[in-house]
């Protein structure tokens, strides 16, 4: 009774700590800040980062905005036309460190015992004969052909390299509003990674203000129509908001910045927070039906006692599997593990203090549980009858559900881990088009760097370089690379006659590699070679550009960089696509962390409830079967391990462990009640099943508002999250009864208290 | 008293064009004066250019330049002395009035020469902030100009001068919108002229002193730097030798002559 007395006699002060705690939480949630970049939730330690940092002190931290032209033909003069006034234009931009473009490429070549140099397109053709001569000089030219003009001439690309003066939505802005200046048939698509920030920043800013509102909506109505009165709508939904504006408070607090799996958050709480106060009020109604005599303080207390001890566990076990992600490598998937376990637990600290304090308040409602169970009779009718069917047949569900993940395991051959983080965006976004003209007609979208260390002009070193250029480009995934190696080749076929020994080779003495370059030089920028070679010449770069799509494709690539490189000092291995890659490797570590992390503590978690190690390993069975059948339908339905669905196995292992410790608890009171295993699973699953199956139901309304983010990845989160959860109640219900009748396990039938 | 208050009027408009206008030929007559006291058109002179990058990092070259009129060609063979791996790389251009340079290159480690085609001048010298314009005169009538104030600049009395390029093609040409120059008052000596890019924002800034009375009424500068105030690389240009005039034949500003 003492409880009754605490939650009761401090009720008002329950309340008021509750006023103020989220009243105070509105303040820092207010200057929350989303943070679309997810190179910059990678730790600092990692090689990637390390070494592109390194890279970056020498030549510099530019980020590249593609520019993407599709036309009929990019060699009509009004393409023409209006890639070189953009080219001009964005040439102005102070925000631009470097345009390339048809129209800032020359034509270097030998002719006639001259070296030329020329623009590409001297003057706009004006006859189909001109436009054809230009063609054929383009399809000469190996500084633009299939590096600025695709094949087929159907596209053409501008590359800007910017400064990162500007923010990402100022960037793209200016230059959306320069293509409105300059406008043209031609379609333009746009890719790199300040546009896919920007768009990835309005898409998680709309998925925040248009999820969040549908979602409440929808738990408002499914409070509604479970319990038809206005405490039940308004105790459990107010534990809901009250959970997400503190948790969400908690991550400006702790100064992190909203990732796109932040979008998850107030969702999952929406979804699993409502769990603890929906116990409580049904158990309110319950107690108001059946002893209409009692006091609302009798209730409360009452309702308390009962409801205590599994709403904790429950909590706990919730808690557990999400605190599983606090050990991933990547940030926000640590950020979601603390901030979910902490609104989880305040959820349920909630549930159990401010529902009742509040309810201690008011006054007794009507009664609204209908005794008979009338209105929820298909449920109890069709899980009678699983119940029966189970029991009767426990051997013939083991084999079902046995073949079920042999054809579900199937489909871990074509499991995948995503190679990048493309996919953010919906395939048919135009950043993914773009990205695939890139892939397809150009050398490919993913940029890996090497960084020499010597004296570049040492002939040696260069010709290394070209060797590894051409083994490179041998390589399936790489598209091209490009070096001042490349360069310096390309300035000996214009110095040489084609007969020459010296043409198309590096020069044979240090004075000759210095003497070519001091030509190009007295003719260009001073910044021309900038982003090959640092200014005193002991640092050069190697980019190449891949086209891969597999992860396993990335590291043959960069073994064998690794292969090629491996005797030479200081090298430096870079660029976008290794952190992807190393991203994407994290991604897998951290799945297998937390797995093992949240299946030890559940495993742990159970023994210690169930006093039995027996209880422990049983009660994982639902877990490891849901979390393996997700992975193969993963493989069949062609969804790829990433950044968001390696989040699924510690938030499913926390949720669907729930439904086991509820099957348990009630077989263990209806055994020392004297029925057998089949009958006691037979109450079970027809009693607790009901319970069970209306919670994992409110859990999947929940996360299936997330079907209606802007993000492919979320969208397919929601999917397996829905899916692992009917798989955990599906085995709860039925393998766990199946396997228990089989072998009768002794912890359900001892008679220790829990 | 409406007619005086018209003629007064009219008087203070008139005032204002005329004012304008001489205004205008001043500061023309200033700009004038100023390139044609510097000896440029034949000379021959050792120069040490000095690259450095937004760190501080410097790269040195000396070269040796001999420049000629012939005709109307101007001929013009500039030879590297320093560093040791370039020495030796020449560089011959002739710069016709109205048709694209002829120019030469030979490079002593390929022990060839030879011709290259190109229809667009290098805008840069050497690789360095100077635009090559900065090496030659500039040609006067390609501009407006407008006094803007007079400034004391470095303790010298100057007209503050603005010139903005005619057309829209001559800006792109030049790389720049507007140049504003500080010119001695007296000596028409120019010691600073600020840059602005196409898009108007101050590209680049050049100092210019150490002037040197090289013959009669002309002066050569010995020491100029051009400072980029986008990127913060800037180039030196030292003058080591200077002689006005070239006693040179014209036979050894010929393509043969090149690897010689």
């Amino acid at each position: 009774m003492s409880k009754k007395i605490g939650i009761i006699r401090y009720r008002w002060i329950i309340i008021i700590a509750t006023a103020i705690l989220t009243a105070a939480s509105i303040i820092p949630l207010l200057t929350i800040k989303v943070n679309p970049d997810l190179e910059s939730y990678l730790p600092d330690k990692m090689e990637s980062k390390v070494n592109n940092d390194r890279i970056g002190e020498v030549f510099g931290t530019y980020e590249p905005v593609v520019l993407i032209f599709e036309a009929d033909d990019i060699l009509n003069p009004s393409t023409l036309e209006r890639l070189e006034k953009l080219s001009d234009e964005f040439g102005k931009m102070s925000e631009f460190t470097s345009v390339i473009s048809l129209y800032t490429t020359r034509d270097i070549r030998s002719e006639g015992g001259s070296m030329i140099v020329e623009p590409v397109v001297k003057t706009l053709p004006k006859t189909a004969e001109e436009k054809e001569m230009l063609r054929e000089e383009i399809k000469k030219n190996d500084l633009a052909y299939k590096l600025l003009v695709s094949e087929d001439f159907k596209y053409s690309m501008i590359l800007l390299n910017s400064n990162k003066t500007l923010k990402d939505k100022e960037l793209i802005d200016q230059i959306y509003k320069k293509l409105d200046e300059f406008p043209g048939n031609e379609k333009v698509y746009l890719n790199g990674q300040p546009y896919l920030r920007s768009e990835a920043n309005d898409k998680i800013s709309r998925d925040i203000m248009i999820l969040l509102p549908i979602g409440l909506v929808l738990m408002l109505l499914f409070f509604w129509i479970s319990f038809r009165e206005l405490k039940g709508v308004f105790l459990p939904f107010s534990v809901v908001l009250i959970s997400i504006v503190a948790s969400m408070a908690l991550i400006p607090l702790f100064g992190w910045e909203l990732s796109i799996i932040g979008i998850i958050i107030p969702i999952m709480m929406l979804a699993i927070a409502n769990n603890y106060g929906v116990h409580y009020i049904s158990r309110y109604q319950e107690l108001n039906a059946l002893y209409p005599n009692l006091t609302m303080d009798e209730i409360v207390t009452q309702a308390s006692l009962y409801l205590n001890k599994p709403v904790i566990l429950c909590g706990l076990t919730t808690i557990v599997g999400v605190l599983g992600l606090i050990l991933s490598v990547l940030l926000p998937a640590t950020q979601m593990g603390v901030v979910s376990s902490i609104g989880i637990a305040l959820a349920l600290i909630l549930s159990l203090t401010f529902t009742p304090a509040i309810l201690s308040v008011m006054k007794k409602g009507k009664v609204h549980f209908d005794l008979k169970g009338e209105k929820v009779g298909k449920i109890v009718y069709t899980l009678n009858h699983i119940g029966k069917y189970v029991t009767e047949n426990p051997r013939k569900m083991i084999i079902f559900f046995t073949a079920f993940i042999v054809v579900s395991l199937a489909g871990l051959f074509n499991f995948r881990v995503a190679s990048d983080f493309n996919e953010i965006l919906p395939q048919k976004h135009p950043y993914n088009k773009s990205i695939n003209i890139m892939n397809k007609a150009f050398g490919g979208s993913k940029m890996i760097n090497i960084m020499f260390d010597g004296d570049i002009k040492d002939p040696v070193i260069l010709s290394k370089m070209s060797k590894y250029e051409e083994e490179l480009e041998k390589t399936p995934g790489v598209g091209s690379v490009t070096s001042i190696a490349t360069i310096i080749r390309k300035m000996s076929t214009a110095l040489n006659d084609p007969s020459d020994p010296d043409y198309n080779t590096i020069p044979k003495t240090r004075e000759g590699v210095a003497q070519y370059i001091e030509l190009y030089s007295m003719n260009g920028d001073p910044a021309a070679f900038e982003n090959l070679v640092d200014f005193d010449y002991t640092k050069a770069i190697m980019t190449i550009q891949c086209n891969y799509k597999k992860l396993s494709e990335a590291k043959l690539i960069i073994d064998k960089i690794k292969m090629l490189t491996k005797d030479d000092k200081g090298t430096v291995i870079g660029g976008y696509a290794l952190v992807e890659k190393e991203m994407s490797e994290s991604v897998v570590t951290g799945q297998y962390y937390s797995l093992i992390f949240a299946f030890i503590a559940i495993v742990i978690l159970l023994s210690i409830i169930f006093k039995s190690i027996t209880a422990g390993l049983l009660g994982s069975i639902p877990l490891l079967y849901a979390v393996f059948c997700i992975f193969g339908l993963m493989g069949w339905m062609g969804i790829e391990l990433n950044i968001v669905t390696a989040l699924l196995s510690s938030i499913s292992i926390g949720l669907g462990v729930d439904f086991t410790i509820h099957i348990f608890w009630r077989v263990k009171s209806e055994l020392l009640q004297g029925l057998s295993y089949t009958e006691a699973f037979m109450v079970a699953i027809r009693t607790t099943g009901r319970g069970i199956t209306i919670n994992a139901l409110s859990v999947m309304l929940g996360f299936s508002v997330l079907f209606l983010s802007a993000f492919p990845l979320i969208k397919a989160f929601a999917l397996l999250i829905i899916l692992s959860l009917l798989f955990c109640l599906v085995s709860a219900l039925l393998l766990i009864p199946a396997i228990c009748i089989i072998y009768k396990p002794k912890f359900l039938n001892k008679n220790n208290k829990i | 008293m409406k007619k005086i208050f018209r003629l007064t009027l009219l008087l203070t408009f008139c005032t204002f064009c005329f004012s304008n206008t001489s205004n205008g030929q001043d500061a023309r007559e200033v700009s004038k004066n100023s390139a044609d006291i510097i000896a440029l058109s034949s000379m021959e002179m050792v120069t040490s250019l000095k690259i450095y990058d937004q760190k501080g990092n410097v790269r040195t070259r000396k070269v040796s330049i001999a420049s000629k009129k012939f005709g109307d060609v101007t001929k013009m063979i500039m030879r590297f002395v320093d560093p040791a791996d370039v020495k030796g790389t020449a560089m011959l251009v002739y710069d016709y009035e109205g048709k694209p340079d002829d120019m030469w290159i030979y490079m002593p480690a390929l022990k060839k020469s030879r011709r290259i085609v190109s229809n667009e001048k290098g805008k840069n010298f050497m690789g360095s902030e100077f635009t090559n314009a900065d090496m030659s005169k500039p040609n006067i009538d390609d501009f407006n100009y407008k006094l803007l104030s007079t400034e004391i600049f470095n303790g010298k009395n100057c007209y503050k001068i603005e010139a903005t390029a005619k057309t829209k093609d001559l800006e792109t040409e030049n790389g720049f919108s507007k140049k504003i120059s500080y010119i001695e008052k007296g000596n028409y000596l120019c010691h600073k002229i600020e840059f602005y890019d196409l898009s108007g924002k101050l590209s680049k800034t050049q100092t210019i002193s150490d002037y040197r009375p090289v013959s009669d009424n002309k002066y050569f500068y010995y020491l100029m730097e051009m400072k980029n105030e986008q990127t913060g690389r800037k180039s030196v240009l030292i003058t080591d030798a200077f002689q006005a005039g070239s006693n040179l034949s014209e036979s050894l500003f010929s393509p043969a002559n090149l690897e010689k």
